[in-house]
């Protein structure tokens, strides 16, 4: 579903050269719920704005969904967010001008579906989260945790392959946290792919897999003490 | 005020350091050139015709019908019109200041010179005339009734006395002593200067002679006149109501037109300069929604920016800025961004004048007005940017710690 | 998806109406005060007789030469001896000399007041060659001019106010004492700029209600009403004044091809030089023949006022712009967190393009409806600082008012492109950054 190989993101500027990804390697299969960790700093952030092609890389390769993406332009780059990914960011990121139907349509718009299509999904989507009652207020007039919940059911409604989550409960309370992560997980029994960035070790334990980022580069921890066991009885 | 890091704040913004700089620079151009173009035609609209302008009504006449000589019928009407209850004083001419109307001639030194002579305004009038226009004699005498003769269509007048403004002797005589001097206005026909009045202006608002005028004791035998009366004071509206029945009752044969027939002095004058006057109204209302627009929109960007930079500001009054500090953070970079559009203003305020020069005529630019329109926008920039500035200077250093 | 993006564009004009109302206005009042000015302007230098323009000629003769003529232009009009001698060749398809005269019009009732009128003397070409539109009757004929008829054209005013509208072909008008019989009623005609008497009237008149043969005008010696400009003096009298240098004749000649006009010019020429054989005129052929648009663009109809306060509103206008850009520009970029929302979303460089296009567009519109009541405010007090009768000439029609709103909403979409090009470089975000 999301494989990179070898991946580097440089940043320059006039006099230093920042890699913050190099020589990154990951491979996220159909189906998977995967758990993105690092201390901030890492460069886990930057894997994922490059996962979501709302950047690009500087070397290496990036096949999403069989696709090399290196090469696409940006209109079909946008194309891709539209149809094949949905975002799920810390700070909600919903529009504070459009209520919450509107806010839920902006992808669909986008996509150019019939107006009876997309009224048909977006009271899905926020069905699923549990806040059709909701559809004609605005962002302003609902707590953190119902905003995420628009936020996800935004990204639910275009049925995208991959969801990519930033610590989507960052700016939530427990208890708020708590109801967004059960519906991550329900919507991920579902069958959708989710990679999701935080840095709090609770809610990665969560996940199906752990990949864990320092430097820029995948250290697998998961995998770490195998390897050294394996090493082990190689030598001995 | 440290000036280097606001500089330096400024290049990133780069864009909308350009828009205010260019629109103050616009406006300054623009409103320096309206506001000098106010100034010529208030200039105008204010210079004196040498009359005494108040009481004057004129009285455009036509005779009706061919007879040999329109003499009697004129002075049949002189008579009626003296006595006329209000009026003090009366004559009849070809035209008078502001009529924007009139006959003009090159008056010649000597008989035979062809070249280099004076140009004068010609108006016929009678002994009565200079009592009944107000203007003052400084020199000389007046016409006496004797004095007074006549001339026809197919006739050239060229009267043996003439009185002149003290402009004409002064041109024709630069010397001094015009008074008793021969002058010619047809070749080899003399006149001498009998008078000379302080001051009279031409028919015309557009003439390089405006002060140039001759004054011929003569009666123009034509069908087109102008009658010109002196009023008692406080009877204007009066004689002004009761002059065309007057005239009616004399004879019928005549036409005062409908438009301008019966003139106030007043009326005369402000038609004379109903363009300049409509042109400094227009251009002073262009100069003032344009510094509104301006004002208006270095309000709507400071704002912006004071938006933009909530966190910053935050973070400064965190530091340990001052409510003042950030105030006059905000003041010091609009002055430096307005500075420079008056700069590159100063220059495309000369630059549009230099081609209205050469285009319409126009004077070139006093450097007051770009001084004053200096002034103007850079104080109106500050007053512009202060409401966004305190807002800015009221933002609690609590802001330095939310995120976005 | 364009009525999605006008959605989008009304509702984020709803959001800021200070701001919105700042664009609005300044649209609205730089468009208005534009189109006043241009409103005066289009007046003044329109064509007067499109159908005809370029095939009607004013003939200029140099009778004063080098010392009496600025930078080489012959003088406007043309002396007695000259119009007349152009006259009698008959080089032109048709011609006709033309001068004001000022007649009054003497009533048969004796009860009324005589009325003073404007009056032309001109020849029996001058109203087929003008396509003078006639309700009665027709011009008199070519066989009357040479006659010297006593016949008189007048206009449907004056045919109102003496013969209460009634037929009148035939009848007899007094005129200062002398008896002229009406061939024609004509409209009340008066093309603006008044081309073919520019000399005595700037170009601006509400026209002449009386027009009668030339020839007999001058038997009459019916006085000129215009100009009279000599550089010598022509002595004493009438027939004097017909002798001498003096100009106060306008000639017009109509040449349907440009080969024609071509050989006319030659015959001018040919004449001038004429002239200069015999020792009449000391200096070389000096002529022109100028047809309607180039005959006042050299009499430089449009009045001074005119062209400054254009330039002046143009000029305006350009701030208001800039004005506009800025604004535009604080607006967008305020919403790119919204931007980056959009891009992460799926929207192309395009989208957002086309939207925020759009919206500024919704702005053009508000200010050219602003700009429409301005203008017609303005059109309204075009009187209040142009003379009369230019100010009358500047109309708010249906042209003008489509002018006025394409000319808002292209302004304002021009003005959106740097601040609509600024949003689309926002990239797609993620974690949002503050400033």
């Amino acid at each position: 579903m999301l494989k990179m190989t070898h991946l580097a993101k440089v940043y320059r500027t006039e006099v230093v050269e920042t890699y913050a990804l190099r020589d990154f390697n990951i491979d996220v299969k159909e189906g998977e719920f995967v758990a993105v960790t690092g201390p901030s700093g890492s460069g886990k952030t930057t894997f994922l704005t490059i996962a979501g092609l709302l950047e690009t890389f500087t070397g290496g390769h990036y096949h999403l969904d069989g696709v090399e993406v290196s090469q696409l332009d940006d209109n079909a780059r946008s194309r891709i967010r539209n149809e094949k990914i949905g975002f799920i960011f810390q700070a909600f990121n919903l529009i504070p001008d459009l209520n919450v139907f509107d806010n839920v349509e902006v992808p669909l718009r986008y996509r150019g579906m019939k107006a009876a299509e997309r009224k048909q999904r977006i009271m899905d989507a926020l069905e699923r989260v549990g806040l059709a009652s909701r559809a004609k207020h605005y962002p302003a007039e609902l707590s953190g945790g119902q905003q995420q919940r628009v936020a996800i059911a935004r990204a639910l409604a275009g049925s995208p392959r991959l969801l990519l989550a930033d610590e989507p409960t960052g700016n939530l309370d427990t208890q708020m946290a708590r109801g967004v992560m059960e519906l991550l997980e329900e919507i991920h029994r579902e069958g959708a792919t989710i990679v999701m960035v935080t840095h709090d070790p609770e809610l990665a334990a969560r996940a199906q897999r752990n990949v864990h980022v320092i430097d820029g580069q995948v250290v697998d921890l998961a995998e770490e003490p195998r390897f050294h066991a394996h090493a082990h009885t190689a030598h001995s | 005020m440290q000036i280097r890091p606001i500089l330096a704040a400024l290049r990133r913004h780069k864009a909308g350091t350009i828009l205010i700089a260019l629109q103050i620079a616009l406006t300054l151009a623009i409103v320096c050139n309206a506001l000098f173009i106010v100034h010529e035609r208030v200039e105008r609209v204010r210079r004196t015709t040498g009359m005494n302008e108040a009481n004057v009504i004129a009285v455009q006449n036509l005779y009706v019908g061919s007879p040999g000589t329109y003499l009697p019928l004129m002075k049949t009407d002189l008579q009626a019109l003296r006595s006329m209850p209000g009026v003090e004083d009366a004559y009849v001419t070809n035209s008078f200041p502001l009529r924007r109307g009139g006959w003009s001639t090159t008056a010649q030194r000597n008989a035979d010179d062809g070249k280099n002579g004076v140009q004068s305004a010609l108006y016929f009038g009678d002994e009565h005339a200079l009592a009944t226009l107000g203007v003052k004699l400084i020199a000389g005498r007046n016409f006496t009734p004797g004095e007074i003769t006549s001339f026809t269509r197919d006739q050239q007048p060229a009267p043996p006395q003439v009185i002149v403004t003290k402009a004409f002797a002064d041109k024709m005589f630069p010397d001094g002593n015009a008074l008793g001097k021969t002058v010619y206005y047809i070749k080899g026909r003399p006149s001498t200067i009998i008078g000379i009045v302080e001051k009279l202006t031409v028919p015309w608002i557009d003439t390089d002679f405006i002060d140039n005028v001759t004054i011929m004791p003569l009666l123009f035998d034509s069908s087109y006149q102008h009658f010109v009366l002196r009023t008692k004071p406080g009877q204007q509206d009066a004689v002004f109501k009761s002059v065309a029945s007057t005239l009616y009752g004399v004879n019928r044969m005549r036409v005062l037109p409908e438009k301008n027939g019966v003139r106030t002095f007043g009326m005369v004058r402000s038609a004379a300069y109903e363009a300049d006057r409509g042109m400094a109204v227009l251009m002073s209302i262009v100069c003032g929604v344009l510094l509104a627009i301006t004002a208006a929109g270095i309000v709507g960007l400071s704002s912006f920016w004071v938006g933009q930079r909530r966190k910053q500001i935050g973070v400064r009054r965190a530091l340990g800025a001052r409510k003042s500090d950030i105030l006059g953070y905000f003041m010091t970079e609009n002055f430096l961004i307005a500075l420079a559009g008056v700069v590159v203003g100063v220059i495309l305020a000369l630059g549009m004048n230099q081609w209205m020069l050469t285009q319409f005529e126009m004077q070139r630019l006093s450097f007051t007005y770009v001084l004053v329109g200096v002034v103007v926008l850079l104080g109106l920039g500050q007053a512009a940017v202060f409401a966004p500035a305190l807002r800015a200077s009221r933002v609690s250093p609590v802001e330095a710690t939310r995120s976005v | 998806m364009f009525s999605y993006y006008l959605q989008l564009g009304l509702r984020s004009l709803r959001r800021n109406p200070m701001l919105t109302a700042l664009m609005v206005m300044a649209i609205g009042f730089g468009v208005a005060a534009s189109m006043t000015t241009y409103s005066v302007f289009r007046a003044t230098s329109r064509d007067p007789i499109p159908q005809k323009s370029d095939v009607l000629y004013n003939v200029q003769l140099d009778n004063w030469g080098p010392e009496n003529t600025k930078e080489g232009e012959p003088p406007p009009a043309l002396s007695y001896k000259d119009a007349t001698a152009l006259l009698r060749a008959h080089k032109a398809k048709r011609q006709t000399v033309t001068y004001p005269i000022g007649v009054s019009v003497i009533p048969e009732d004796p009860s009324r007041l005589p009325v003073r009128q404007g009056a032309y003397a001109t020849g029996a070409d001058f109203f087929p060659m003008f396509d003078v539109p006639f309700l009665q009757g027709r011009a008199w004929s070519l066989d009357d001019d040479e006659k010297h008829a006593d016949v008189a054209v007048i206009s449907k005013s004056l045919n109102d106010k003496l013969f209460n509208g009634g037929q009148s072909v035939g009848k007899q008008i007094n005129l200062d004492g002398h008896l002229f019989r009406i061939t024609g009623v004509i409209e009340d005609w008066a093309p603006q700029p008044l081309f073919f008497d520019v000399p005595n009237t700037s170009g601006f008149d509400e026209g002449a209600s009386v027009y009668v043969p030339f020839n007999r005008a001058v038997d009459l010696r019916l006085p000129n009403n215009g100009n009279n400009n000599c550089v010598k003096d022509p002595g004493e009298g009438w027939d004097n004044y017909l002798r001498s240098e003096c100009i106060w004749l306008s000639l017009w000649t109509e040449l349907p091809s440009k080969s024609e006009a071509q050989s006319y010019r030659e015959y001018l020429s040919g004449y001038a030089a004429e002239m200069q054989r015999s020792g009449r005129f000391s200096w070389a052929p000096n002529v022109r023949l100028r047809n309607v648009m180039d005959w006042l663009s050299v009499q430089k109809v449009v009045p001074r006022e005119s062209q400054v306060s254009l330039l002046v509103s143009l000029g305006f206008l350009v701030i208001c712009l800039v004005n506009t850009i800025g604004l535009l520009l604080a607006k967008f970029m305020r919403r790119a967190p919204e931007i980056g929302v959009r891009r992460a979303l799926g929207a192309s460089r395009l989208d957002i393009y086309a939207q925020f296009l759009i919206e500024a567009g919704t702005i053009g519109i508000a200010g050219g409806v602003l700009g429409l009541l301005l203008t017609g405010l303005g059109v309204l007090g075009v009187g209040l600082v142009f003379p009369e009768d230019i100010a009358r000439l500047a109309t708010l029609d249906p042209t003008l008012m489509l002018l006025t709103l394409v000319v808002a909403i292209t302004a304002s979409v021009v003005a959106a492109f740097y601040p609509t090009w600024r949003a689309a470089q926002v990239q797609p975000a993620w974690q949002l950054k503050s400033n």
